[in-house]
């Protein structure tokens, strides 16, 4: 398990991520998926993920769709035309910062 | 993965509300989030309710699912945009619903404000003056301060060769320049007739172009004014001689006897000055004042206005600590007798100091005799300041108190806010939006009503202000203050409101300070301190100003014509003026003088020292007196009255050497015993001449009330000043005819100038009645945007004891205690105010009349008329709202449906 200290300011990357490589998501969804990727070494909380998306959205990057599911209502997340290149300008950003650390601790990554 | 059935989701939904879990949008979300996890649980072989339990804490529990939800929240609220758009939505609506206390607010506010822009144009000009000039910081006035015996004389000139022995002595002075003025002039081109009078005429040196920057459009700076006879012109006075060819060497004739050659001309000096000559004449050559310029003795006169160009970098105040000995240098050893000692006069309590003024000092900072203009004061510019201020935070107060007073009506919506999920910080941004977009609003209405009023305020001020469109930093002032007053206006409400707790409000309970408004009380209290302040000033001033214009002055002022410059009809014809003007049957008396008794302006007059006869004269008993010379006819055409003696007659031929002192003059002169018959002597020429006293006249004021009356010897001398006229008709306007026609046929050409005596008397107190009128407006605005406040929220109290009225009403009360109870409560804060002001108002009156020896008596009925004034202005606005409410039908009131 990742410490959620360094989680913290690739949040929003992973959400943009896994919303561009799968298109429509809900929340649980995304924390499932996560889960899965990472081989269950980074969990998602809901305290940050719901602000996160929310943020998201009041942004722009982000649209929903509210799907009635019997009692429940299931609300679908996707990347607006703004949130896709947004997506990939983040996770371009991220790479560079990867390799930017990897030259300060002087360590080799892959 | 087993699926949740309806009742399962129902505990779950039931169960998160419960938890607290409300926010529309998050609610759905994590109903979902959570039933999918529950599900994946089920699947593992759990019961519903572990499975539930189970997943609860993986969101934290309660306290979990509350921070996830507030945070979800403020995320979403931190797009600024359209928070701003619903602040500005929400603001618009409450304007519109309470369209009457916007209106108040944005009234006030924009009276205000405008009042505020003006002053503080105002303001900026004063502050500004002589700013044109590129070396303005390194341009220095010299300035003489002399204290002899009793004769205390502070001058802003210096003598002759005082310039140019500075120069000489202090490597640190770059340049300086002379002025010297002579009253008006009559000009003309050559090869015309018609004279005009000249106002602002100088004569100077030439180095007045390195020092001054007065752009030349004519002409070359290096050779203007070099050479004798030349003359530099202002653009305007170009263009009126010459108005369709170039200045340039042309001729201007000066009084009929100077002939002068344009060298130059220069561009008009700008509005704020310290001096606006339109003609300026070369001090080189052999005319009188040209050679007056030229003297290197004579240290006595202090004619000259003499400024300094100092080396950039050199320190006035080192300069200054070097004068002294500059003094000891020179005055010294030009003393007549050669006895003269600087520390044996020092020794005796007199004083000789030299000071030196700067530049953009000397039009707040100096108010000596013989300014170029009258000039402006720093007191003024502090006390306008003051009631810019004042005037800005009264309308400030209004906005406060309406937005507090009508809290109670918005509590409702600030609990329901909360329990929305609005943090506090959202509620001051929201209030703050709404203030600002008042002060907006009032802002825009302010800077039309400013344009509007100018024209008005620059009659008052005598002064040529427009509000700068042009300039973007007027904008950005503009903006600036307009968030500024909107921040200062609004914030003090912002926390009142978004502190309140929503359990409390929402079920009714408001805090009691919503109720017993104490704040709200005492910044009425402090509202009507000012106004009754402002209003104590404008009286005060007003009285003082009646007080001199009706003083009994030792004449009599009424019924009297000037005819001035009659040195115009030179060589011979004054005697034959006043004779012919005498036959016109409505004129009773004239006499030809060389002053009267009025301060007319660019008319300095004549001093001289006298003493006793038979003192050997010291510096202990030397007296400096104003010297006038008149005719046999002058103390029976201004009507004044003898106390002992008689004036000069035709009787006695000896009157030429005979002098009719006043009563100052008498006292100062420490004559013993009966003045009549005793002499005094001056120094005429080289000689010493003595003159006997024959009358002495009663103390008549004929400089402001500032001032003592000050000694003043009357000789009897062949003079051709002013030709006054007594007249006895109601129709002045037949007599100026008259005499004008008898003028044009004595001195054809020559403009005919003329004035009443009692309008040039009101004209020294000029400066009181603009501070009078400007008092009065200002007290006016005051008042009137604090009862604009005491309208509104009498209105509101009106409105939250609608109930209270109606039951008292029921049970037997009249209209009369109705209106009472009413009104009580503002009358006494009204009184508090007067007493608060009352102390505060004697002081500043004080203050101000010290400037005047003689004073109108502003007693305790002053005070208590601006109080009463006040109250009855301010009882009259509640009795508008409290009547109202006391007469309504109380079925109104209190019918519940």
């Amino acid at each position: 398990m990742h410490s959620p200290e360094l989680l913290k300011g690739t949040l929003q990357t992973i959400v943009l991520k896994v919303l561009k490589d799968h298109g429509k998501m809900y929340g649980y969804e995304i924390t499932q998926r996560v889960k899965e990727l990472s081989e269950g070494r980074i969990l998602l909380t809901e305290g940050a993920l719901y602000p996160t998306l929310h943020k998201l959205e009041a942004e722009g990057l982000l649209k929903t769709e509210v799907v009635n599911i019997g009692k429940r209502i299931r609300k679908y997340y996707t990347l607006t035309a703004e949130g896709r290149s947004i997506a990939k300008d983040r996770v371009y950003e991220f790479i560079d910062f990867i390799k930017t650390m990897s030259s300060v601790l002087q360590v080799n990554v892959g | 993965m087993g699926n949740l059935t309806d009742q399962h989701i129902d505990y779950i939904i039931k169960d998160l509300n419960y938890r607290g879990i409300i926010v529309e949008g998050f609610q759905d979300e994590v109903v979902d989030h959570i039933c999918s996890a529950v599900e994946i649980e089920i699947g593992k072989g759990k019961r519903f309710i572990d499975a539930y339990h189970e997943v609860l804490k993986s969101f934290g529990s309660t306290s979990g699912l509350r921070k996830t939800q507030f945070q979800t929240l403020k995320s979403k609220n931190q797009n600024s945009r359209i928070m701003i758009r619903n602040y500005l939505t929400i603001a618009w609506r409450n304007l519109k619903r309470h369209a009457f206390y916007s209106f108040i607010n944005i009234a006030g506010l924009a009276i205000g404000v405008a009042a505020c822009i003006i002053i503080v144009l105002f303001v900026l000009e004063e502050l500004n003056y002589d700013t044109f000039n590129t070396r303005a910081e390194r341009i220095y006035r010299v300035h003489n301060e002399v204290k002899y015996g009793t004769n205390h004389f502070h001058m802003n000139g210096c003598s002759a060769p005082t310039a140019q022995m500075l120069a000489e002595n202090f490597p640190e002075i770059e340049s300086t320049v002379r002025f010297i003025q002579f009253g008006t002039y009559l000009v003309k081109p050559e090869d015309t007739v018609e004279n005009i009078k000249e106002e602002n005429v100088a004569w100077t040196d030439s180095t007045i172009f390195k020092i001054f920057s007065l752009n030349i459009i004519e002409g070359d700076d290096k050779t203007a004014l070099t050479q004798p006879a030349s003359v530099a012109i202002s653009r305007r006075t170009a263009k009126k001689y010459f108005p369709f060819t170039s200045a340039l060497g042309k001729s201007l004739i000066l009084d009929n006897k100077y002939h002068f050659t344009v060298t130059a001309v220069y561009e008009d000096i700008p509005q704020a000055s310290h001096f606006h000559f339109d003609i300026l004449m070369s001090l080189v050559g052999d005319l009188p004042p040209a050679k007056l310029a030229q003297r290197t003795t004579l240290f006595d006169s202090y004619n000259f206005r003499t400024y300094l160009l100092l080396k950039p970098g050199a320190e006035a105040k080192a300069l200054e600590a070097k004068l002294p000995g500059f003094i000891e240098k020179y005055r010294g050893k030009q003393s007549e007798n050669g006895t003269f000692s600087m520390e044996k006069f020092r020794a005796s309590g007199n004083k000789y100091e030299m000071s030196l003024m700067p530049l953009r000092d000397i039009h707040l900072h100096s108010d000596l005799d013989g300014e170029f203009e009258s000039n402006g004061s720093i007191t003024y510019v502090y006390l306008f300041s003051t009631i810019a201020a004042f005037i800005l935070l009264i309308a400030c107060i209004n906005f406060m108190n309406l937005s507090t007073a009508r809290s109670a009506n918005r509590a409702k919506e600030v609990g329901v806010r909360k329990v929305m999920g609005s943090l506090r910080s959202h509620l001051m941004r929201q209030f703050l939006t709404e203030s600002t977009l008042v002060t907006s609003v009032a802002f825009i209405f302010a800077l039309g009503l400013a344009y509007l009023l100018l024209p008005f305020f620059n009659i008052l001020s005598q002064k040529q202000l427009q509000l700068p469109f042009n300039d973007p930093a007027f904008y950005l002032a503009l903006l600036g203050a307009g968030l500024l007053v909107g921040l200062l206006a609004g914030v003090y409400p912002s926390f009142y409101l978004s502190a309140f707790r929503p359990v409390n409000v929402l079920k009714g309970h408001l805090s009691v300070s919503i109720k017993s408004g104490f704040i709200r009380g005492a910044l009425v209290v402090f509202q009507f301190v000012i106004s009754i302040f402002l209003i104590v000033g404008a009286i005060t001033v007003n009285r003082q100003l009646s007080y001199m214009q009706n003083k009994k002055l030792g004449y009599e002022k009424e019924q009297v014509i000037i005819v001035h410059d009659a040195y115009a009809l030179r060589p011979n014809k004054v005697q034959t003026f006043k004779n012919e003007a005498l036959r016109i049957d409505l004129i009773e008396s004239s006499s030809i003088s060389s002053y009267v008794p009025v301060q007319i302006q660019n008319a300095g007059r004549g001093d001289r020292t006298f003493w006793k006869t038979g003192n050997e004269p010291t510096t202990e008993n030397l007296l400096n007196i104003q010297l006038w010379s008149v005719d046999h006819d002058y103390f029976n055409t201004f009507k004044m009255k003898f106390k002992m003696g008689r004036g000069f007659s035709e009787e006695f031929p000896s009157d030429g050497s005979a002098v009719v002192l006043n009563e100052a003059a008498v006292s100062q002169f420490g004559l013993s015993g009966d003045p009549i018959g005793q002499s005094i002597s001056a120094n005429s020429g080289a000689e010493t001449k003595s003159w006997t006293i024959i009358g002495v006249v009663e103390n008549f004021h004929f400089a402001t009330m500032r001032e003592n009356i000050a000694p003043l010897g009357i000789f009897l001398g062949n003079t051709d000043g002013f030709v006054s006229f007594r007249f006895r008709t109601d129709n002045p306007q037949e007599v100026i005819h008259a005499v004008e026609k008898v003028w044009k046929s004595l001195a054809p050409g020559q403009p005919f100038q003329y004035s009443f005596l009692d309008v040039d008397f009101g004209k020294m107190y000029w400066s009181e009645e603009r501070l009078g009128k400007l008092f009065t407006v200002f007290a006016t605005l005051a008042i009137a945007i604090a009862c604009l406040g005491l309208f509104a929220l009498t209105a509101f109290t009106a409105e939250q004891r609608s109930k209270e009225i109606g039951i008292r009403k029921v049970l037997g009360a009249s209209v009369d205690s109705i209106v009472l109870l009413l009104s009580r409560d503002f009358g006494k804060l009204i009184i508090i105010a007067f007493i608060i002001s009352g102390p505060l108002a004697w002081y500043a009156v004080n203050w101000w009349l010290k400037m005047y020896t003689y004073k109108a008596v502003i007693g305790v009925a002053v005070y208590f008329l601006a109080g009463a004034l006040a109250l009855i202005i301010a009882l009259f606005t509640i009795s508008f709202h409290s009547i109202k409410a006391a007469s309504a039908n109380p079925v109104t009131s209190l019918r519940n449906e």
